[in-house]
């Protein structure tokens, strides 16, 4: 179970990865989720490598005309990333656009 | 020295019928006489089990299996995701050379189909980082990265993951305990829908209901009485990070590659001298990254050896691999299948393995995986 206090405390460090750029070291698409995320399958996930060697994971978003590839490059960008919980919090975090 | 003195296993598959208990009680009622072993001789039990507490508030095991059994001993549940049950074989071992007790009983178990694909999907990824959830993977998911990276770095199509499930169903349709006893073909799992690209149905292990269960004792009385045995050679567990993005290689799972080296070092076996191997093929490309990190192929010859059929029964002239049927054909109950991986293992090696039984097994390897790799055990059996 996701406590708004959890929610909260993963929030506090969204601002530190936000508008960086890095490259997508794999990625896949996901057809089966679970309960939080089945609203929007199939939806694309990738592990990033941030300018600087960090590594993050995020879904992908405005990937309606191309496919993903390894190599490629992408922003991130702040969104909504869960179903609200049963108390009605909203779940912000990272995901990536394509850049450049 | 410590001996496996006797196996049982229920049947894996969608069991309506049975609760978590039912099929725990099932496993200890069969394998004491299997292992002509009275329940007075127990020191202590070891279960491994998953997600009962997860999925259907049900902890507090210990006290549970000591209900069942009327006995007063010390019950120890072991969690590692869907390495819990060789973790549990693992530490039981250990709690017998420490001199504690001389004679174990180690039983896996796991109640999924109670639950829809998404509570289970939810579930199983409580064995992953928060932050591999929050991006919304699954474990098809995570396997599905390592799958792309494999892809990216090798050369290897899905027509040769395809040949791993292929194998395994065939193996399957060899045992009567597994969840599917159906052989498939290369089309039928190409054909299939993905669950996580580039992992389609077909190369994912399904969701099971099952409990197995394993007799150990270093007692020479208990073992001279004992029905069939085989040795416990080598057995190590090894963790690594719990978030596949923290780890070095994405083709493959250091742990294996370090639990491997560990267990041959330690018996001083050669990779050429093991006779069957049950690998953790939670997803077709897990088989492959298991047969290269273990040693039996060299790194990047999967797909060569996978579309060979190399480890098929009837096929392969030396090693086979998951003549069970795997995790993909026999059914994965995520506690119970590190058991069922050893209790495969000790049937091949005692002559009971009936259709798949492998002439002269002398040695047999099994290999259990905790997530993406977070934790894996090997452990070398011998007759």
């Amino acid at each position: 179970m996701l406590s708004p206090v959890k929610i909260w405390r993963r929030q506090s460090h969204i601002r530190d990865n936000l508008g960086k750029t890095g490259k997508i070291l794999t990625w896949t698409k996901i057809y089966i989720a679970a309960k939080p995320f089945k609203k929007n399958a199939p939806y694309f996930v990738a592990m990033v490598e941030l300018v600087g060697g960090r590594r993050l994971y995020g879904q992908l978003v405005d990937f309606t005309d191309q496919e993903p590839k390894i190599g490629m490059k992408v922003m991130t960008i702040l969104r909504k990333v869960r179903q609200p919980s049963d108390e009605g919090v909203i779940s912000y975090g990272i995901k990536f656009k394509p850049h450049g | 020295m410590i001996s496996i003195i006797g196996y049982y296993t229920t049947q894996f598959g969608e069991l309506w019928g049975k609760s978590l208990y039912n099929l725990v009680k099932e496993t200890i009622d069969k394998v004491l006489p299997e292992a002509n072993l009275e329940k007075e001789q127990l020191g202590a039990v070891f279960f491994g089990n998953m997600m009962a507490g997860l999925l259907e508030n049900n902890l507090h095991a210990g006290a549970k299996i000591a209900e069942i059994l009327k006995l007063n001993i010390p019950v120890f549940r072991v969690e590692a995701a869907c390495a819990s049950g060789g973790s549990a074989f693992n530490l039981a071992l250990n709690y017998i050379k420490s001199g504690q007790i001389e004679t174990a009983l180690v039983i896996g178990a796991e109640k999924m189909s109670d639950f829809s694909p998404e509570q289970v999907v939810g579930g199983l990824s409580s064995a992953s980082s928060g932050e591999e959830q929050e991006s919304g993977l699954t474990f098809p998911g995570i396997y599905a990265l390592m799958a792309q990276s494999y892809f990216n770095n090798h050369k290897i199509s899905q027509e040769d993951l395809a040949c791993i499930s292929v194998k395994n169903h065939f193996h399957g349709s060899l045992n009567d305990k597994a969840q599917f006893r159906r052989q498939i073909s290369v089309s039928e799992v190409l054909n299939s829908p993905y669950v996580a690209y580039p992992l389609k149905v077909l190369d994912s292990s399904p969701i099971s209901d099952g409990a197995a269960a394993v007799v150990l004792t270093s007692n020479k009385k208990i073992l001279k009485k004992a029905k069939k045995s085989v040795t416990v050679l080598a057995s190590e567990v090894v963790n690594d990070t719990l978030s596949l993005k923290k780890r070095r290689h994405l083709d493959s799972i250091e742990a294996t590659r370090i639990a491997a080296d560990m267990v041959f070092k330690k018996t001083g076996l050669k990779r050429s001298e093991i006779d069957i191997a049950e690998v953790h093929d939670c997803f077709s490309i897990a088989e492959i990254m298991a047969m290269e990190d273990i040693g039996f192929w060299k790194k990047g010859n999967g797909a060569k050896a996978a579309s060979s059929y190399a480890t098929m029964y009837g096929r392969s002239d030396h090693l086979v691999v998951n003549t069970s049927g795997g995790l993909k054909a026999a059914g994965h109950p995520v506690g119970a299948t590190g058991i069922k991986q050893l209790g495969e293992l000790y049937l091949q090696l005692t002559g009971k393995a009936e259709k798949r039984q492998i002439k002269n097994a002398k040695y047999g390897l099994a290999h259990n995986v905790g997530g993406s790799g977070g934790t894996v055990v090997v452990t070398i059996l011998g007759n």
